[in-house]
This record gives C-alpha cells, sequence and structure tokens, in this order.
C-alpha cells in the first residue's frame, strides 16, 4: 500500500498536485492543536486589522483572529466530510454487495429501499431536520443525518459491480472451496469494489462540505461550531465584503476551494488507477 | 542464388508465375510501454519474414499470445501504441501497385482497405452495427468502393449474397436476428463483395459450432478460388488448417518456427514443436496415447536465450540455448527454424 | 453397493423467456436421465453444442441452479433436499465443478493458493498451518506440480496450463467422488491440452474418480471416455459406448456432428459444400 502510495506520488501528476493540496489544507487543520486562543472566544484581538505580519490573515470584525479561526473551521469540516464519507460508504459497501450478491428478495427489498432514498430531496430534508431540531441540531447529528442520505447512489454502484462478480466462474470456485457468503462478499468481491469506493470517497467529502457550508451560510446549522460555512455565515452577518474587510470571506473561499480541488484531483487519479490488473502490471513492471 | 543447376534445398520456393501480394520482412514490432516511470517491452513480433502468393491460402497457426494477432494487426497497418513496428516491412503488391504499409502515407493506406484489403473477424457482431440492418452496413462498408448507383449496387450485393447461399431478406434482417454462422457469413460477404486482392482472416470460425464451421469453412474456400484472392488465415485450429489452407506457418512465441505446403508439414513435421502439436492431436478412430508438451510458453517481455522453444524441446543442443536459429530452407518450399533439424542431431 | 452414484432421472430445466406480455417457456433440458455406478469408475461424456443444454445440466448437478421436474440423485439422496449450508458443504466434499476457463476460475486480485487452503480447511481435518499446506502439496503432486511453485503467486503469474492444473488439484483436496468438468480444455493451449486430458484419465484410474467431462470436441472425448451422451436442443439424442457411439453413430444428429469434425489427416483437401446439411441446420438454430 505504502509502495502503491509512493508510486502514484512520483509517476501521477494529478495524485501528486491533489496530495500537495490536501496536505496544505490537513497541516492547517493540524495547526488548529496549537492555538492560543480556543475558537468560541470573541473580541480577543483587535478587530478588523487586515492582513500583516502579526496576524496573516487579518482578524474578523468580532475580534478574532482569521488564521486560528480558520484552522479550527477547517478542521471541524474536513473531520465532518470524513465522518459522512465513512459512514454512508460502510452503509453503500454492505447494502450495494450484500443485495448484489444474495440477489432475490433480499436485493429486491433492499433496493426498493435504496430508491427511496435516490428519490427523496436532499436539501429540504435538511433543512425540515433543522427546523425540527433546532439547538438539539449538534455537528454530530448533522453528520449522522448526511450519512444517512448519502449513500444510495453508490450502494446501487457497488450492486451492479457485485451483481456481475456473482456470475464469474471464480465466485463458483470459491463457492465450491467452502467460503462462506461472508468470506466471499470479503474477499472475492471488496477488492473488485475498493478502488470504486476510494474515488466515491473523494466525491462524498466534497459532497458532504459542499452542502455543510451551504446550509452553514444560510445558518441552518449550529453557528456556535466554528468551520467553513459558519465562518461566512459571521462574515456575511458583519456585512464583510462591503465593509471592505476581504481577508474575512477570501481566506475560507479559497481554503475550501482547495480542499475541494485536492479531492477532485485524487478523485480522478484514482479512477485512472481502478482496473486491477493494469495496476498490478504498472507496479510490477517487467521482474527479472 | 547461384546455384540454379542444382535444384538445392536452399530453393525457397519454386519461382512463381507472379510476383507475391503480401511480402514481409524482418518485421519486429513491440509492445512498449512507460507506466510510472517502469518500462517494458513485449516482443509480439519479432523478426518474421514471409511472403504471400496469389490465389493461396496461408495459414498462421500459435497458441494464444504467441503474437499472431500482432503479426495480422501489424500486417493490416492497424497498429496503435503501445504497439511499434521496431524494424522491417510490410509490402504489398496489387496489380502491379506496391504499397509499402510503413513508408507510405495514411491516405494511401486508407485507400486500399476493403477495395483491396478486407478482413473476416471473430466476433461477426463487432463488424455488423447491432442497431442497422445488414442492408446498411453493405452500403457503408462498400458503397463508394464499388461505385454503381443504388439500385445496381444492391443487385450485385443481391448476386454476390447468393454465392453464399444467402437471400436477398437478410439485407432486411438486423443482426441479433441471424443465426452465429448466417452473421459470419454475412461478414464473408461483406468481406469479400469487393473482390478484393487481400483478405485477412482471424479465427473467423473459431466461435461457431463444429456443424456450422465446416459449411462456413467450405464457403470461404469457395469464395477464394472464385475471386481468386489471397488470404491469410489465421488460427489456432490446426484440423482447421489442414482442410483449408495451402501454406501453412506455425508461430511461437513471436517468430515464425516452421513454414511450408500445409499438407507437407502435416504429412512430416520438422520443428519439434510443430511434430509434438501434430502428434498429439486427437483423431476419432485413433486410440494410442497422446502426450501434451511440458512446461510453459515464454513471457515474451523477457524470452529465454537463444532458441524460444529450447526450454520444452527435446532435442535441445548446447547451440540451441546460446543462439537464435534463423529460418532456414530445408526441402522443397519448406522452412525451419531449429538447429537440430538444420544441422543435424549432435553426434 | 447398491445405490448408484449419481442418478439422474427424466430431468427438465425451462427458462421463461419474453417479456410480460409474450412470454413463452423454453426448456433448456428436456427429460435427461442417466446413471454413474458407484464402483464403476469412469469418465461419461456429455457432447452438445452451443444451446444443447449441456451447462444447464452441469449446474443442476452442482446443485446450483434447481431443475423444474425430475430428479438427481447422488448416493440416493435426492440435491432438491439439500439446502441447508452445512448440507450443502457435505455434497460438495463429495462432488467438485473444474471451470472452462482457468484465468477466469481465479480472482485475479488473489493467491491462487487460498483456494487450496481454504479448501483443505473446509473439507478436511487439517487444521493447523503445517498440515494444510501438506494436504494442498499433496494434491498439487497428483497433478503434476508442487506448492512451491504454486505458493504466493497471482494468477497471472502461471499459464493456463499450471491454472487448470492448480483448479483439478483443489478438486481433489476434499477426495471428492465425482468431478464435473465443463469444458475443461477448451481454454487450454493445444500443446498443453493433452496433458490435461491425460490428467483426467489419470484422476479415473488411479484416484478412483468419477468425472462428467462436458465437450463440444469429439476428439478429445473419443480418446478418453468410457460412456458418452450426445445432447441436442437439451435432449438426448443418443447415448452409449464412447468408441462404439462415435465409430459408429446411428441417430441423423450424431452422424451430422461426426461428420463435421475435422480430421487432421485431410491433406489439404477441398473441403466439400454441403450446402444442404448446413443450410438446415442454420434454419433450425433460430
Amino acid at each position: 500500500m505504502l509502495s502503491i502510495l509512493r508510486d502514484l506520488l512520483r509517476y501521477n501528476r494529478e495524485f501528486a498536485a491533489g496530495a500537495v493540496l490536501l496536505a496544505i489544507v490537513v497541516a492547517l487543520a493540524a495547526m488548529s492543536a496549537f492555538a492560543p486562543m480556543p475558537p468560541e472566544d470573541v473580541y480577543v484581538v483587535p478587530p478588523d486589522v487586515p492582513p500583516s505580519w502579526a496576524y496573516p490573515m487579518g482578524t474578523t470584525s468580532r475580534g478574532q483572529d482569521v488564521f486560528w479561526q480558520l484552522a479550527f473551521a477547517i478542521r471541524n469540516t474536513l473531520l465532518f466530510g470524513f465522518i459522512v464519507a465513512i459512514l454512508s460508504r460502510i452503509l453503500s459497501l454492505v447494502i450495494g454487495l450484500v443485495s448484489g450478491y444474495l440477489g432475490g428478495i433480499v436485493d429486491r427489498v433492499l433496493m426498493s429501499i435504496n430508491d427511496t432514498f435516490i428519490v427523496m430531496p436532499l436539501f429540504p430534508i435538511l433543512v425540515m431536520f433543522y427546523f425540527v431540531m433546532k439547538d438539539r441540531m449538534s455537528w454530530a447529528a448533522l453528520a449522522l443525518v448526511m450519512a444517512g442520505l448519502g449513500w444510495a447512489y453508490d450502494a446501487r454502484l457497488i450492486r451492479s459491480i457485485a451483481m456481475s462478480l456473482r456470475t464469474r466462474q471464480f465466485t463458483e470456485q470459491s463457492v465450491f472451496s467452502g467460503m462462506s457468503t461472508s468470506q466471499i462478499v470479503t474477499q472475492d468481491h471488496l477488492p473488485y469494489v475498493m478502488p470504486i469506493v476510494f474515488s466515491t470517497t473523494m466525491n462524498n467529502i466534497n459532497w458532504s462540505i459542499g452542502l455543510e457550508v451551504t446550509l452553514s451560510v444560510l445558518g441552518f446549522t449550529n453557528i456556535n461550531t466554528p468551520t467553513i460555512g459558519v465562518m461566512i455565515y459571521w462574515a456575511n452577518q458583519h456585512t464583510a465584503m462591503t465593509a471592505g474587510v476581504w481577508w474575512w470571506i477570501f481566506f475560507p473561499v479559497a481554503l475550501v476551494i482547495m480542499t475541494f480541488i485536492g479531492l477532485f484531483l485524487l478523485a480522478v487519479s484514482m479512477n485512472e488507477y481502478i482496473d486491477p490488473r493494469s495496476r498490478l502490471s504498472r507496479m510490477r513492471g517487467t521482474r527479472t | 542464388m547461384t546455384a540454379i543447376a542444382s535444384p538445392a534445398p536452399g530453393d525457397v520456393i519454386a519461382k512463381p508465375q507472379r510476383e507475391p501480394v503480401l511480402v514481409v520482412s524482418d518485421l519486429r514490432a513491440y509492445y512498449q510501454t512507460h507506466y510510472f516511470g517502469i518500462v517494458r517491452e513485449v516482443r509480439a513480433v519479432d523478426d518474421i519474414s514471409l511472403h504471400i502468393n496469389p490465389d493461396e491460402i496461408y495459414g498462421l497457426a500459435g497458441e494464444s499470445s504467441c503474437g499472431k494477432t500482432t503479426l495480422i494487426k501489424t500486417i493490416a497497418g492497424a497498429i496503435q501504441p503501445p504497439l511499434n513496428v521496431v524494424g522491417g516491412s510490410v509490402r504489398f503488391n496489387f496489380g502491379g501497385a506496391p504499397l509499402d504499409v510503413y513508408a507510405s502515407t495514411p491516405q494511401a493506406r486508407n485507400a486500399i482497405r476493403w477495395r483491396h484489403l478486407s478482413y473476416i473477424m471473430q466476433g461477426s457482431m463487432s463488424v455488423l452495427n447491432p442497431v442497422r440492418r445488414v442492408r446498411q452496413s453493405f452500403i457503408d462498408f462498400a458503397f463508394r468502393h464499388i461505385g454503381q448507383p443504388m439500385p445496381q449496387f444492391i443487385d450485385t450485393i443481391v448476386a454476390h449474397l447468393e454465392r453464399l447461399h444467402l437471400q436477398a431478406n437478410v439485407l432486411d434482417a438486423y443482426p441479433h436476428e441471424l443465426s452465429g454462422g448466417m452473421r459470419q457469413r454475412v461478414t464473408i460477404a461483406l468481406a469479400t463483395v469487393c473482390r478484393p486482392e487481400f483478405i485477412i482472416a482471424d479465427e473467423p470460425t473459431t466461435a461457431l459450432d463444429v456443424v456450422v464451421q465446416k459449411g462456413v469453412l467450405a464457403m470461404i474456400r469457395g469464395i477464394q478460388r472464385e475471386i481468386g484472392s489471397s488470404m491469410l488465415f489465421v488460427t489456432h485450429d490446426l484440423a482447421v488448417h489442414a482442410n483449408l489452407t495451402d501454406r501453412l506457418g506455425i508461430m511461437y512465441a513471436g517468430r515464425i518456427v516452421e513454414e511450408g505446403p500445409t499438407a507437407e508439414i502435416f504429412r512430416a513435421p520438422k520443428h519439434p514443436y510443430t511434430a509434438n502439436l501434430i502428434h498429439s492431436l486427437p483423431r476419432i478412430g485413433d486410440t494410442a496415447p497422446k502426450k501434451g508438451l511440458d512446461g510453459v510458453p515464454p513471457n515474451l517481455a523477457e524470452p529465454p536465450p537463444g532458441c524460444r522453444f529450447h526450454p520444452r524441446c527435446p532435442l535441445a543442443m548446447d547451440i540451441c540455448r546460446r543462439e537464435n536459429p534463423a529460418m532456414e530452407p530445408s526441402g522443397p518450399g519448406r522452412r525451419v527454424a531449429c538447429f537440430a533439424v538444420t544441422r543435424g542431431e549432435p553426434s | 453397493m447398491s445405490e448408484p452414484l449419481l442418478e439422474v432421472r427424466n430431468v427438465c430445466k425451462a427458462f421463461g423467456m419474453g417479456g410480460l406480455l409474450a412470454r413463452y417457456r423454453f426448456a433448456a433440458v428436456n427429460d435427461v436421465s442417466f446413471t454413474i455406478e458407484q464402483d464403476r469408475h469412469e469418465i461419461f461424456t456429455i457432447i452438445g453444442e452451443s444451446g444443447s443444454g449441456k451447462t444447464t445440466l452441469a449446474r443442476m448437478i452442482l446443485n446450483l441452479v434447481p431443475m423444474t421436474s425430475g430428479s438427481i440423485r447422488f448416493r440416493g439422496t435426492d440435491l432438491a433436499t439439500i439446502r441447508r449450508p452445512a448440507d450443502r458443504l457435505a455434497f460438495m466434499g463429495h462432488v467438485q465443478p473444474i471451470f472452462q476457463n482457468p484465468f477466469e476460475a481465479f480472482n485475479p486480485l488473489k493467491r491462487v493458493d487460498r483456494y487450496l487452503f481454504t479448501t483443505a480447511r473446509r473439507f478436511t481435518d487439517a487444521r493447523s498451518t503445517g498440515e494444510v499446506e501438506s494436504r494442498a502439496d499433496l494434491a498439487l503432486r497428483k497433478v503434476g506440480l508442487s506448492l512451491a511453485e504454486v505458493k504466493q503467486r497471482f494468477p497471472h503469474e502461471l499459464s493456463g496450463g499450471q491454472l487448470q492444473r492448480v483448479a483439478v488439484a483443489r478438486s481433489l483436496i476434499s477426495e471428492p467422488s465425482l468431478i464435473v468438468a465443463d469444458e475443461p480444455v477448451s481454454m487450454v493451449d493445444a500443446s498443453i491440452r493433452m496433458s490435461i486430458v491425460n490428467l483426467f484419465k489419470t484422476l479415473r484410474d488411479d484416484l478412483n474418480v468419477s468425472i462428467i467431462y462436458i465437450t463440444h470436441d469429439l476428439a478429445t472425448a473419443y480418446y478418453i471416455s468410457d460412456r458418452i451422451m450426445i445432447m441436442k436442443k437439451g435432449e438426448v439424442v443418443e447415448s452409449g459406448p464412447a468408441r462404439t457411439v462415435l465409430a459408429d453413430p446411428q441417430h441423423p444428429y450424431s452422424i451430422l456432428l461426426r461428420n463435421s469434425v475435422l480430421s487432421p489427416d485431410a491433406k489439404g483437401e477441398l473441403l466439400e459444400p454441403q450446402f444442404s446439411t448446413t443450410e438446415r441446420d442454420l434454419a433450425g438454430t433460430r
């Protein structure tokens, strides 16, 4: 696995560029551990100072240092994206693989649930959740709801692959080797869908960050936990753009765009890397 | 050749009455890949020379991944990276108009396609457009080459289909409405309707059932005789070669190891590989035990030194491990690449 | 030994075809019966062209698809009653398949030895790694390989012939009494084909395994079979001792099949076009 990453970094420009962009973003998120002040505190620094040596990204109208605020925000936003992606990946993998391998009545039941989730309009449901739960709508609750809504498309994709894998001769070879259903699904079929899972993970993180930012900007989330969206929300509340405090908006937007492009490049290079046979031959080369 | 007086075995073939339609000289075509900085070179076609005379069916036999598909791609000029021609030449001669495939323009190559050079492929479905009627495929492939107004053109097609015992109504059918054998006959009709001088047939009957296969082969033979074209017929099935081809080339690991009149090769194979292939063929009525070859064909990315067959060869000598045997004449019209045959067994 | 090893009686398999309104039933296998005796180890060959139902029949014998009517009994047990996972596992210990395409029969992302090791764990009393490996090695030696050649290898690192040998070795680990081989040599290269075919003879003669050999190739069928059964469109048209049937077929279809085999000894003779028979057969395939 490590050697694969090394080779990808060395020989695949998209992957290298995406990895560098994400490394910057993650490094900034890691900086939050060294922040001199807690993120919730306001008026700890002079407000509305443009970027300078003392405050490299300037300060907000609420007297917060944009740099440290951003570190916390991106940490929370990334964490949010990862949690949504991982939870929804687990759901889509289990449902897709089991449904595709077992077929029959199991498949029909699971896929009717799946189709229900596909046709449900996401945004109004999320807004509705906010209005129902109001203050109890924490960051974690939102992640759970989004994970519950974000698995359906990929489960269908995984199911279609599992269905074709089921008819392959090696699956029957495994059956007659005495392997159980769970062994076949996890050992024979899972490796086939993993590259697709990696690639859709990137897209899913993008999707969940995008939705989170959208909801936050509109104020439909807990506005006390700093995230990128919440930062932009506060900037808008203080009419930062018209007040000339452009750095309050510019840096979060730039960072989230960097995150998006980084994840997108990783997803693209993963896509190119999906075919397992060419992967093996590329990595091995000629063995002498 | 200096020694014209004595019909030495060096005389590769009796002077042909007409010039060969195809001459392949010292052809090398390698798959060259550069993935993630790792360079691979697969020598799928390595130093092959052959010629095909007018009005003859030249058979090419070999196992999977011995390079026979690469060879016909290279001959047809249908190569794409990572497959590259590294050396040698492919020259056609259509009625006195020579064409060197790798020294001519793409336009010149395209101009000969279908008019002079056509193909019969294994998967008839990949030739016939599945969502259009057969008539449309004929129009797409042949209309501009035949250059007749549409009504006469259709008459020509119908007359041609009749040669293959197909009725005019197949023109109005979709490919999936025809059986496998009929579909393959339609692709044969497509490939021969322009009366090309040269036809490349790549495993055209492999996917067919035995009963249908025999009929289709007979039709290929019949139509080839009628329009007098030359044919390069590729299949791994030696029984098909025995029944169809005039001359036969046996490929092993990217090289031709034996060549000669098909009947002669079957009567007395010279190369140990050919000999094993032919002697191990099961025959109905023959209960003698047959033996397969031990070992595996070499990986063409790293072929063994010397003769590529020596690790599996029962006659291997020291020289076989060091030097690569060249194709040398051995008997009338025959060539073989084997030290044990051309230099005699070690005493 | 009164009970036969395998008793196939009046087996039919029909598939529903077509759309919602124009449904019709298509009989893939129609009223097939044959018996393989317990103590006479033999190679029983099922010959047929594409669409003859031979593969469907094999899958029913392997208990992979249920039959529409009739019964298949293995040592007296009706396959239809084998539904619980434990029963299925026990059945698989006695009846093992060999698949057509060796490159398809192993997961390209997995090492081939895992199939041998899992089979040994599931079907034998071997538990420790050492025991499992020696079981695998023992089976591989029966097919002319050894564990050292196969261990840690991926399928693409082995040739088709080697992979097919590994597949045979895997099927032998559970010491089955019946092997169902569906076109096991049609994807194997000519130079290696006969060694695999000979291997089946060895299994029958030395290891006392009965083999159901499914093929479209009459020449190899003649070479190794004891009895053959010729199928056409789901029905048995002729069956009997292999050499008798192939030397002197009686049914018109068997005769056609026999005459269509291209002899390697044809010496480049021109094929005589047989348009009448071909035409009729072509018309019949749709």
